[in-house]
Order: structure tokens, then C-alpha cells, then sequence
């Protein structure tokens, strides 16, 4: 049975304010628990950095001094940072998959049925929420290696001062930045949680490793274009790649322009 | 007011709406009945920008839902019960899309009362009956305090309770329109139509000339226009409050859609 009764509205219709979405947004990312265990899988992925950055600076200060010269810089950046971007990555996907899950996207869309504002919505909040946190698990991360690592000398201990992880902090905040968004994008078109995040997953996780069983230099030339592997060429600490800092923000820039673009477009064209 | 238009609705070979017209006017309770499978839940999902039609126009208040700014203010809808995210708390989940909208959390309170869920407002909606979804949706519709109401399939699933409880609601929403609107809407035909809407305008009433010397005069109550009338000796040929039957029809719907009845019981709620 369909019913509707007409009443009288109650003032005229106010101004769109894509603030008040904004708001409604960030309060949709903070009430739902999977938002949490995302957030817990990256912190374990900082504590198992350091618990490794712990373990090697326990065998290098039982190491011969000959083998200590061969130590690799223990920065746990390069192992944990993949899996932070992923992890906090998918609060993008999350953001779209979860209300296709559980339909409340139906209301979501009565609610605000401009597609476009909510769509804002979702990528400026995605973008602010998601770096940051990157940036403050980088932080702790650097910290607590910083604080095992002591006062060992260089270049096993890779910084001078905490002014030499501010790099690496910040490649982590763009990775994770990148990943969420494209991750909203493919979240916007495929709609299903276990797609996007499986795919998410491939494409941070599994093709790097495949680029690395590739030969030299086309498994360097290879991974210098994978997601994964351009925010450690921000920081140009590996030369093996081959792209510029500016040619990394330029590669990362057309992911995400056409993860979203994709999935923006299939938002407001498809049914809901 | 709803307008719908040649409305047609295919998916790939099958037809599930084919060139369907109506009008619900405002000031009216309007049931919405076929079989299953008739296309009622996918008017409703294009009328309300969920789904695009393939041809046709679906208008809500003269314009196309998907451009509605504050949407909640303009039509409470209940489609389906079921699409929430049940990890929600009932507070969160109604202030997730009051907020989008500026609503504020004493507005989200005060519905959550009004359907009865202040004692489960902040538990996790998966552990809710249908029933307390149902009134959630209710909720929902109410958050706006919107002029249209848009229910699909309201009592579907309810005890006998719950039906109760809806069809109580929906009478108390057609009676705050009567009093809110319609009570002071007249209709009165007159052969000196243009002087007696002169005179009532004068009077603060707001009047709406028809070619036919009959008005719409809403503002005034029908004894002060007939006494207006009478004291300027304009002849009045009908003079009729419209709000009488809105009650009743709104009662009769529900009374249709509730099917638990002896057989033999008599049906004889009106069907449009």
C-alpha cells in the first residue's frame, strides 16, 4: 500500500548547504564499527614495523663490527607504509561500499538526492580524514623506531633528527591520500565492500611483488608507475626508479582522476 | 503534489512501468494499489530520484527530486524498512540523515520518542524487529516534518500492534493537515464571485478566482465567510469545507492493506 498526505511545509526550502552534508558524512564514517578495525589493522601493521625495527636493532648490536657496515637503514617506512595506505584506504571504499551493503544508500539519496553533493561530500571527507590519520601513523611509527633505534650511528639508523622522517611522513599522508580516493572511486563503481577492498588489496599489496620478480631495470621501470611504489620515490631515496617527484604526483593525480571519475560518473548515472 | 508522466521503466526486454500518468494532488490521502510486481516500489523509486526512468518525467512540488535541496523537509519517505546499517545506534543512524539535512539532534530526539524508540535509541539497529525498523523508517520520514509522506507497503510484516500504531499515525498526520491546511480551505460558489472575493481578501483570506464564479478560499472558516457574505447581501450557491473525507480515506487505505479479516468481511475501500 502507497500512501501520501500532504501538509503544509513549514517555511520555504533553505539553502543547500554542503557543509551540513559534510558533516553527515564524517558522522556516517565515525558511527560504524568497521571504520575502527580498518584503523586497528593499520596500527598493527605500525606495531609489527616496530616490533621488526626492535628485532634488527637487536641483532645488529650483536653483529661483528665488519657485519654491522652491512646493515640495511632500519627504517620500517618502506614495509609498513604499503599496508597503512591499504588499511586506512579503504575508509574510501568504505564510505560508498558500506551504505550499497546495507541499502541505506536509499536513504541516504532521499535524504540528499543531489548526487553530486553527496558525492563531494564523501571525496572531501575521504580527503581530509584519510591523510591525516596516515600522517599521525607515520608519526608513530618514526617515533617508536626513532626511540629503539637510540643513538646508533648512521646509516643504520636512518635519521639525524626528526626533522629527516618528515619526508617519508609525508609520502605516507599522499599514499594513503591516493589510496582512499581510488578506493572511493572503485567502491563508487563496483558498490560491493569484498570487490573493492579485494582489489585495493592487488593493486597495493600483490602486482608489487610481482614487479619485483620481474628483471632488471623493467621491474624498477614497472613498479617506478605502480601505486604502491610511487610515494617512496617522493622522498628519492632509491634511484633505481625512475620517475620525478613531479612525475609521481602527475601519475598519482590520473589514478585517482580516473578511479573517481569512473566512479562518480557510474554514481550518477546508474539506478540506485 | 506529485506529477508523474508517461512514465516508463524497462529492464533490458521487460516492461516494468509502461507509460504511466497520475496526478496526486495536495491536500489528499492517495492509496497506490496492484498486484505484485505492478511497478508500485519503482514509481516510487523514480519519483523519488532513486531510479531513472527510461522515458518520462516524475515531478515532486513541480520539480524533479534529484534537484531538491533539504530534501527530508519536502517528502518523508519509507521505501524499505530493511536498508539501514545495522551496526548503527536508531540515534545515530536518524542523525546521520538529519544532519545532512540541518537537523538537529533535539529534532532526532523528539521523533525517536514519537514512534516510540526513546528506550532503544541508542542500541545497534541489528538487533531491532521488524516492527522497530518499520517505526524506524517512520522515523525517518517524520525527521523533515515534510508535507508529503511517501509509504511503501507501511504495514508489511507488522503484528497487529504495530498496524494499529501506523494506521493511528497516518489518521494523526491527515488530521494535522486538516487543521493545518484544509480546515480553512472553502470552496464557495457564488454568481458575484469577483465582489465576494474582494470582500474576502479584505478579510485576510487568501482567494483563488476559478473562471466557473466558484473560489478557493483558504484563511477563513466556512460560518465568517458566509456571515461576510451575508452582510454584504452577495447570494451564495454552495459554500462547502474540504476537509471532511480525508480521514476516512486515509482510514479505508489502511483498512485495505490490512488483510487480516474473516473472510466474508466486506472491502469497500476506494480504489483509484
Amino acid at each position: 500500500m502507497t500512501t501520501t498526505v500532504e501538509r503544509p511545509r513549514p517555511g520555504a526550502a533553505k539553502a543547500i548547504v554542503l557543509k551540513d552534508v559534510i558533516v553527515a558524512e564524517f558522522l556516517k564514517m565515525r558511527t560504524v564499527r568497521a571504520t575502527y578495525l580498518t584503523l586497528a589493522g593499520a596500527l598493527f601493521a605500525v606495531a609489527l614495523g616496530t616490533l621488526v625495527v626492535f628485532v634488527v636493532a637487536g641483532a645488529y648490536d650483536t653483529a661483528p663490527v665488519a657485519e654491522k657496515a652491512t646493515f640495511e637503514p632500519a627504517d620500517p617506512t618502506v614495509v609498513v607504509m604499503p599496508f597503512v595506505a591499504f588499511f586506512v584506504g579503504c575508509l574510501g571504499g568504505l564510505a560508498s561500499t558500506t551504505e550499497y551493503g546495507t541499502r541505506s544508500i536509499v536513504g541516504s539519496l532521499v535524504a540528499v538526492p543531489r548526487r553530486g553533493i553527496l558525492v563531494a561530500a564523501k571525496v572531501i571527507v575521504v580527503s581530509a580524514v584519510t591523510p591525516a590519520i596516515g600522517v599521525v601513523l607515520a608519526f608513530v611509527s618514526f617515533f617508536s623506531a626513532w626511540a629503539i633505534l637510540g643513538s646508533r650511528p648512521r646509516p643504520f639508523n636512518p635519521w639525524n633528527s626528526v626533522g629527516d622522517a618528515i619526508p617519508s611522513v609525508v609520502a605516507t599522508g599522499v599514499a594513503v591520500l591516493v589510496a582512499a580516493l581510488v578506493a572511493l572511486g572503485l567502491g563508487l563503481l563496483l558498490r560491493s565492500t569484498t570487490g573493492t577492498l579485494v582489489t585495493l588489496g592487488a593493486v597495493l599489496l600483490v602486482i608489487p611483488i610481482f614487479a619485483h620478480f620481474l628483471p632488471s631495470p623493467l621491474g624498477e621501470r614497472v613498479a617506478s608507475f605502480l601505486p604502491s611504489d610511487l610515494p617512496a620515490q617522493l622522498t628519492a631515496s632509491n634511484d633505481q626508479y625512475i620517475l620525478s617527484p613531479m612525475g609521481v604526483l602527475l601519475v598519482m593525480l590520473l589514478y585517482v582522476i580516473a578511479a573517481l571519475t569512473a566512479g562518480v560518473v557510474g554514481f550518477k548515472r546508474r539506478d540506485a | 503534489m506529485i506529477e508523474v508522466r508517461e512514465l516508463t521503466k524497462t529492464y533490458g526486454q521487460s516492461a516494468a512501468l509502461d507509460g504511466l500518468s497520475f496526478l496526486v494532488k495536495p491536500a489528499q490521502v492517495t492509496g497506490f494499489l496492484g498486484p505484485n510486481g505492478a511497478g508500485k516500489s519503482t514509481t516510487m523509486r523514480i519519483v523519488l530520484g532513486l531510479d531513472r526512468p527510461t522515458s518520462g518525467v516524475a515531478l515532486v512540488n513541480g520539480h524533479r527530486y534529484e534537484s531538491a535541496t533539504r530534501a527530508l523537509h519536502e517528502v518523508g519517505a519509507l521505501l524499505d524498512a530493511g536498508s539501514v546499517h545495522p551496526g548503527r545506534s536508531a540515534f545515530n543512524h536518524l542523525y546521520c540523515l538529519a544532519r545532512s539535512n540541518g537537523i538537529g539532534r533535539s529534532r532526532v530526539s523528539e521523533v525517536v520518542e514519537q514512534v516510540g524508540l526513546a528506550g532503544v535509541a541508542n542500541k545497534r539497529i541489528g538487533g531491532f524487529s521488524l516492527g522497530m525498523r518499520q517505526r524506524l523508517g517512520i522515523a525517518t520520514a517524520l525527521l523533515g516534518d515534510p508535507a508529503t509522506f511517501l509509504f511503501d507497503e507501511p504495514v508489511n510484516g507488522l503484528d497487529p500492534e504495530g498496524i494499529r500504531w501506523i494506521r493511528d499515525l497516518m489518521r494523526s498526520l491527515a488530521a494535522e493537515g486538516r487543521t493545518g491546511r484544509f480546515a480553512r480551505d472553502v470552496f464557495v460558489r457564488s454568481p458575484k464571485a469577483r465582489e465576494l472575493a474582494e470582500l474576502l481578501t479584505g478579510a485576510g483570506a487568501k482567494v483563488v478566482l476559478r473562471p466557473d464564479d466558484a473560489l478557493e478560499v483558504s484563511g477563513l472558516r466556512a460560518p465568517k465567510i458566509a456571515d461576510l457574505a451575508a452582510s454584504r447581501r452577495l447570494p451564495v450557491h454552495e459554500l462547502t469545507p474540504r476537509s471532511a473525507s480525508l480521514e476516512d480515506a486515509c482510514l479505508q487505505l489502511t483498512r485495505e492493506s490490512v488483510e487480516y479479516r474473516a473472510p466474508g468481511a466486506t472491502t469497500e475501500a476506494s480504489r483509484r
